[in-house]
């Protein structure tokens, strides 16, 4: 085929142009509006603003508010990755085998992927209800006799979330573990059954290094999602709870509650800073993966 | 032996955790409004309450429609904007010669790692100066924008399996290029298509962030308003919840099943295929 020459430029252009423009003006735009007005004073309601130097960004980084919004979503996200692949792991392990209803199974597993998580949290708030959630009424009926209180208790906040979290993306784990599983090639673990390798061996030296470029995978995209996370902080404590406050929920309150642009705009920069060194490692590493794939394995 | 029990065990433990919650969804759905608060256990229906469809009914008498309507007015445009833009962007990168291409790749992705909430204050003030905040338009190019990424990714790994031969035979029997990529390219994208634009529906028909900072009226969409309704003084109307919610996704998962066989490449961005 023809694969340059002057005509086939422009049309090549006229391919990817429409996608880059709206990426342009709904991405690379409220970046660098961002930086600018991290610079201002400016507010939500476009009254007049000025200059403020590098005041926000003093703000930002003196707020303990904001330290804590960092902690929280670094917990956060650390417990709910490592959580989610081993849990999806384990699972991926136990159903790697052919039986009888297995897509079926699959299907209802994935289930609570697909629900929508800002309405699954306020959901999750009625389970976990004190007085007539249903979790505590069964938690009562085997014997516990002071079941937790997730919702008011400061230090199970964050935990209620989790569990809603882990419930909602350890199936995402166990669709790709599986496949990991399932691209192991059989004749390994033959010549590994010959060799009379006991069944920690063959885990250790064929199962685990040979899934663990997916379940890399995995954790690099489950993280970037897992440090955005503002639907359940919103539904299952507020924006403005301390024991849960993550940086969107912070961004949210700073923005709206107070209706700082020129300070949530410095905060949203520093936010950025981290979330494009994340989206860099995950780039470079769907790279790496996709060099290897190119290879005859 | 004891292994496939304790696996079975294992497996039929955590489907019941997993799946309880979804269950409890039904039950609640069919309970009335006051069963759903009482501080004992009523699981079973007809021995523990009287199951009743009053709160279906109740849900689409209310706002519900209008809500639902929104929604799916916002996720199905947007939905044939980005498989529509999204695949016409990614024939480009599959088949031309663009200078730079794998960073331009690398940038559109990265569009996907953005938080909403970091780029929402801009977006909103744009949109002030339009006329746009209040209205589904909003919506739709904003998700369509940040759909955008998965659907040039997926695409990209879909067209570029389909032979170059097919074009080349058009080409030669002059088509002009565009008729190829027309005639030939997207009968045999169609499968490409329909899961890009299942997984651009669901990300659209979940998302909250953008809806609810953007619109506070005219263009509500169902998990705003579901999301509103805690906190009500009039107490919440949990079976209605419940049985909305169950409306509300019904179809994402039949979508689902439809596409079961290319749900890896949809929750991996393509790069894996399954």
């Amino acid at each position: 085929m023809q694969r340059s020459g002057p005509r086939a430029f422009p049309l090549a252009y006229a391919f990817i142009f429409p996608a880059i423009l709206f990426l342009v003006v709904f991405n690379v735009y409220p970046l660098l509006s961002n930086v600018w007005w991290s610079f201002t004073n400016a507010d939500l309601t476009g009254g007049p603003w000025e200059w403020v130097g590098g005041r926000n960004y003093a703000r930002v980084f003196s707020d303990a508010k904001f330290a804590a919004a960092l902690r929280t979503t670094a917990w956060f996200t650390a417990l709910a990755v490592a959580i989610e692949l081993t849990l999806g792991f384990v699972l991926a392990l136990a159903l790697k085998e052919r039986f009888r209803g297995k897509t079926g199974l699959l299907m209802l597993l994935l289930v609570p992927m697909m629900m929508p998580p800002a309405v699954m949290g306020i959901y999750w708030n009625f389970l976990f209800d004190g007085n007539y959630g249903v979790i505590n009424q069964v938690l009562t009926l085997v014997g516990m006799t002071s079941p937790p209180q997730w919702r008011t208790d400061p230090s199970l906040k964050l935990i209620a979330i989790l569990v809603v979290d882990v419930w909602m993306w350890t199936p995402f784990m166990l669709l790709i573990a599986l496949a990991g599983l399932n691209a192991i090639p059989r004749h390994l673990y033959e010549a590994a059954e010959i060799d009379r390798a006991s069944a920690w061996m063959v885990f250790r030296r064929i199962t685990l290094p040979l899934c663990a470029p997916l379940l890399v995978l995995a954790a690099l995209l489950r993280s970037t999602d897992a440090l955005k996370q503002f639907d359940l902080v919103m539904a299952i404590t507020g924006p403005n709870d301390q024991a849960t406050q993550t940086l969107s929920a912070l961004l949210y309150q700073v923005l709206f509650g107070s209706q700082r642009v020129g300070l949530g705009s410095a905060y949203a920069c520093v936010v950025l800073v981290v979330v494009i060194a994340l989206a860099t490692a995950v780039t470079r590493y769907l790279d790496h993966l996709a060099a290897r794939q190119g290879k005859p394995t | 032996m004891i292994r496939s029990l304790l696996r079975g065990l294992f497996i039929g433990f955590y489907t019941m955790l997993a799946a309880f919650p979804l269950a409890w969804l039904a039950i609640t759905s069919l309970k009335p409004v006051e069963d759903t608060t009482a501080t004992t256990l009523k699981l079973i229906p007809w021995v523990d309450f009287t199951p009743t469809l009053a709160a279906y009914s109740q849900l689409f008498a209310g706002d519900f429609p209008r809500y639902l309507g929104s929604s799916v007015v916002v996720s199905l445009i947007s939905t044939v904007a980005t498989v529509a833009l999204g695949t016409c962007c990614a024939y480009g990168f599959s088949r031309f010669p663009i200078a730079g291409a794998k960073d331009w790749l690398f940038f559109i992705l990265s569009t996907r790692f953005m938080p909403p909430l970091a780029v929402v204050a801009p977006v909103l003030v744009m949109y002030r100066q339009c006329d746009l905040p209040n209205s589904h338009l909003g919506l739709i190019v904003l998700y369509t924008a940040f759909n955008l990424s998965l659907a040039v990714w997926l695409m990209k790994g879909f067209i570029d399996e389909i032979p170059r031969a097919f074009e080349e035979a058009a080409l030669v029997d002059g088509y002009t290029r565009v008729q190829a990529f027309v005639r030939i390219i997207l009968p045999q994208a169609r499968t490409g298509m329909a899961v890009t634009a299942v997984f651009c529906l669901i990300a659209a028909w979940n998302e909250y962030g953008f809806a609810m900072t953007l619109n506070n009226a005219a263009a509500v969409t169902v998990p705003t308003y579901f999301a509103g309704l805690q906190g009500d003084v009039r107490g919440v109307p949990w079976p209605q919840i419940a049985g909305g919610v169950l409306v509300f996704v019904l179809p994402i998962v039949v979508f689902t099943v439809l596409v079961r066989h290319h749900l890896l490449r949809g929750v991996t961005f393509g790069t894996v295929k399954g």
